[in-house]
């Protein structure tokens, strides 16, 4: 599981090192342009796509070995499982999200950005971006406890993050596509007076609002799963 | 003494399918209750939703007096259980599976190397899952169902997999619960003489309909088997035994006699021999399990 947690952070940082912001001429504070490199290959697609990978091993092991009639034997709740597993993915991407930041400044550092840090600014990138992810993970989760392969929930995840690069450019629809949410809360080019780098709305009309159908769908699923 | 399982008209349908039709268990306290049925035939559907690892379409299940629907952590608490194929965290060794359960449960770390020494994998503890074999894994299985000193355990063709040395281990640990623990045990399996070593009580299920429920001292009447001879002329044999007062029939070109003590058979066949006839064969006829259930069937119809 370890590796896992490391690619979306380690492409981060590769980006960040190859980029070239000692070339630009800009006004703005160099740890920005960094961010907003690291940023698009990061939120546009590893950070969907691990979440959903993290989804599928934390449901492995129980498709492994007639896990699920064991475990669901024990006197636990059905929703408890879920809700754990779900809690415990979402402790997971946070984590991911720590280290990217950790990979921000390793970057910035080697690059001597001379600049102040920005700290407050880059805390609700990560902060913006683990929320973001919350109904992807729920959706995955349901995925990965449906299909007992792990390429499936896989392909379902590629299906719905690849178009988000289209969709992250398009002013009408891009607000509005829960795959695409990572990046625009991620993006520190969005409107920065709100607490994230989308307004509230969004955030809880397409953020929650996919979060509350994806949770629902995959919990009712679960109580309901014969195993 | 009251029933620690109770299943009334318990109904599963898959479909148009009807995989288990209409059973009511009952499965007095401190028994082994053996559940006997061919492959298919629902044992493992209707043992699915004893646990509640899948809904019934209709029916109502009570285990220790209480529903199922509404009470289900409660009498989970006090089941253990082993279903079909035994299950396991691979990556994890024996000791680490059991802790994972042991946690749930919340028993003292010694029952871990007590299950462990039940179950002959003390040696093995510290070895990962994936490298047993099937009968190590099996018995991991069974030491989980243990680990919590259930009341009722329920196990799902335990045998399955297991070498003859190893299915004696585990008739004589299945034998040994109800008195020792007072736990009552529910076995499932395919095979009659399994159950008969060990069950007290039996119930037969097949396609998905319960065909017999009651002791086993009453299903060895209904299995009773008969002793076949193969003589030169099985007509005039069987008329010869029957003019003498021994209870034979002639089937097949063979003998078949009713009365099957050795005193019975004995005499039989000296008056054969005797009489002249040629006696090629004396053979205990085997029945199988369908047999009987073609035999029960029968019974039931008319």
């Amino acid at each position: 599981m370890l590796p896992v947690l490391f690619v979306g952070p380690a492409i981060a940082l590769m980006t960040g090192l190859m980029s070239n912001i000692a070339a630009m001429e800009t006004e703005m504070n160099a740890w920005y342009l960094l961010l907003q490199y690291m940023i698009l290959p990061y939120a546009l697609l590893f950070l969907p796509l691990m979440a959903g990978v993290l989804s599928g091993l934390i449901c492995r092991y129980e498709h492994q070995a007639g896990g699920w009639k064991q475990f669901l034997s024990l006197p636990v709740t059905r929703g408890s499982v879920f809700t754990v597993k779900y809690l415990l993915l979402i402790a997971t991407v946070f984590a991911i999200q720590l280290l990217f930041l950790g990979a921000v400044y390793l970057a910035g550092t080697v690059k001597e950005i001379a600049d102040p840090f920005p700290m407050m600014i880059i805390w609700k990138s990560v902060l913006g971006g683990w929320i973001a992810i919350f109904p992807l993970v729920a959706l995955q989760l349901w995925m990965s406890m449906f299909w007992k392969n792990f390429a499936a929930p896989f392909a379902v995840n590629v299906i719905f993050t690849l178009p988000s690069i289209l969709a992250v450019n398009s002013e009408t629809f891009g607000p509005y596509y829960p795959w695409g949410q990572p990046f625009l809360m991620m993006y520190t080019g969005g409107a920065s007076e709100s607490v994230f780098y989308v307004p509230w709305d969004q955030v809880l009309t397409v953020v929650g609002g996919s979060l509350v159908v994806f949770f629902a769908a995959g919990w009712t699923y679960f109580q309901r799963k014969s195993v | 003494m009251g029933y620690v399982i109770q299943t009334n008209h318990l109904v599963k349908q898959f479909g148009q399918e009807k995989a288990v039709d209409n059973i009511s268990l009952a499965i007095p306290e401190g028994e082994v209750y053996g559940f006997l049925g061919p492959n298919g035939a629902g044992k493992t559907t209707t043992i699915r939703m004893l646990l509640g690892l899948m809904t019934s379409t209709s029916g109502s299940i009570h285990i220790f007096n209480q529903d199922l629907n509404k009470e289900r952590i409660d009498i989970l608490k006090h089941v253990g259980s082993l279903v079909e194929n035994p299950s396991y965290y691979p990556h994890l060794t024996a000791e680490e599976n059991l802790e994972v359960f042991r946690k749930v449960y919340g028993v003292p770390k010694s029952r871990i190397r007590e299950v462990l020494g039940v179950v002959r994998l003390s040696d093995v503890a510290g070895k990962k899952v994936k490298a047993f074999s099937l009968g190590m894994k099996q018995r991991l299985g069974i030491a989980i169902a243990l680990l919590h000193q259930p009341k009722l355990l329920i196990l799902d063709e335990p045998t399955n997999g297991l070498d003859p040395s190893g299915i004696i281990e585990i008739r004589h640990l299945i034998k040994r619960l109800p008195d020792e623990f007072g736990m009552t045990v529910l076995i499932s399996s395919h095979l009659l003489s399994e159950i008969d070593q060990i069950a007290t009580s039996v119930g037969i299920i097949s396609e998905g309909k319960m065909i017999f429920q009651d002791s086993i001292e009453n299903l060895r009447e209904h299995a009773q088997q008969n002793v076949v001879l193969r003589v030169s002329d099985s007509i005039a044999a069987s008329q010869a035994l029957l003019v003498r007062g021994v209870d034979a029939k002639n089937q097949d070109g063979r003998v078949y006699l009713h009365e099957n003590s050795d005193d019975h058979v004995s005499q039989a066949i000296r008056m054969l021999v005797q009489d002249g006839y040629a006696v090629y064969r004396a053979e205990e006829e085997k029945r199988s399990l369908e047999d009987i259930f073609l035999a029960m069937t029968k019974g039931h119809a008319s």
